[in-house]
């Protein structure tokens, strides 16, 4: 899967949570969640359920330890799509 | 060290499910579910232990400069429901947490009787920040002082030492 298409992909998962439609709409893999995006850290959890359900993964809780940007998100998806090959 | 945290009940009911699948597994650990599942309000309880892990978890912050997401790593100690410790990995918060109709509010601390000596702060205070730190500046001795902040929904609540 290439970065862009999980970027937007994302994106459309984060859409519902966020509280800065301008970080949002400039969004980058530098992109925190809770900083930036201003999610509010129980929907983080939102956030990472509905990754395992897009997905079909599950997300140990080491992985989401460091759930805090879109970079580590996209690693993490990375990650266990990779380990489910 | 000092910590804050509020959750406007109102608006956690719109913004968060927490019977969706998944999501008390995420953030609590086996006894703290079983403490939020015997609760006369279940609801209640999960803002409850929610307002705990964050209040103590900013203080952890602090002291650590750690950024992480780990709510199953703040441990919730509950003596009362207004009152209890979190342990996370090693460090010791007391919590002291006041529950009322319409939002839920917890202060942490590093030290028991630093409770006794809390101010309040107006929402209308000069904030500045250092590494993302907010602190004010005290008009009489012009001293920096750490601050924490929480806000929520309708709900403001700010605190110093």
């Amino acid at each position: 899967m290439n970065k862009e298409q999980t970027i937007e992909e994302l994106k459309s998962i984060v859409k519902p949570y966020i509280a800065n439609q301008e970080a949002f709409d400039t969004l980058t893999e530098e992109t925190d969640f809770i900083n930036d995006l201003k999610i509010n850290s129980a929907n983080l959890v939102d956030v990472i359920l509905d990754i395992e359900e897009k997905y079909n993964i599950v997300i140990d809780n080491e992985s989401m330890e460091r759930m805090i940007n879109v970079k580590a998100a996209m690693e993490i998806i990375d990650a266990k799509l990779s380990e489910k090959e | 060290m000092i910590g804050n945290d509020i959750v406007d009940l109102a608006l956690a009911k719109k913004e968060s499910n927490w019977k969706r699948k998944g999501f008390l597994d995420k953030i609590f650990t086996q006894q703290e579910q079983l403490l939020i599942t015997s609760a006369e309000s279940p609801e209640v309880m999960v803002w409850n232990l929610w307002t705990r892990k964050e209040a103590a978890y900013k203080i952890y912050n602090r002291q650590t400069n750690i950024r992480m997401y780990f709510p199953l790593q703040l441990v919730c100690l509950y003596e009362s429901e207004t009152s209890g410790t979190v342990l996370c990995n090693g460090n010791i918060y007391h919590t002291k947490t006041k529950i009322s109709e319409d939002n839920i509010y917890t202060i942490a601390v590093t030290e028991e009787n630093y409770f006794s000596q809390i101010k309040e702060i107006k929402v209308d205070a000069k904030i500045c920040k250092t590494n993302g730190i907010p602190y004010i500046i005290d008009d009489f001795s012009e001293i920096k002082k750490p601050v924490s902040i929480s806000h929520h929904g309708s709900f403001w609540k700010g605190i110093t030492l």
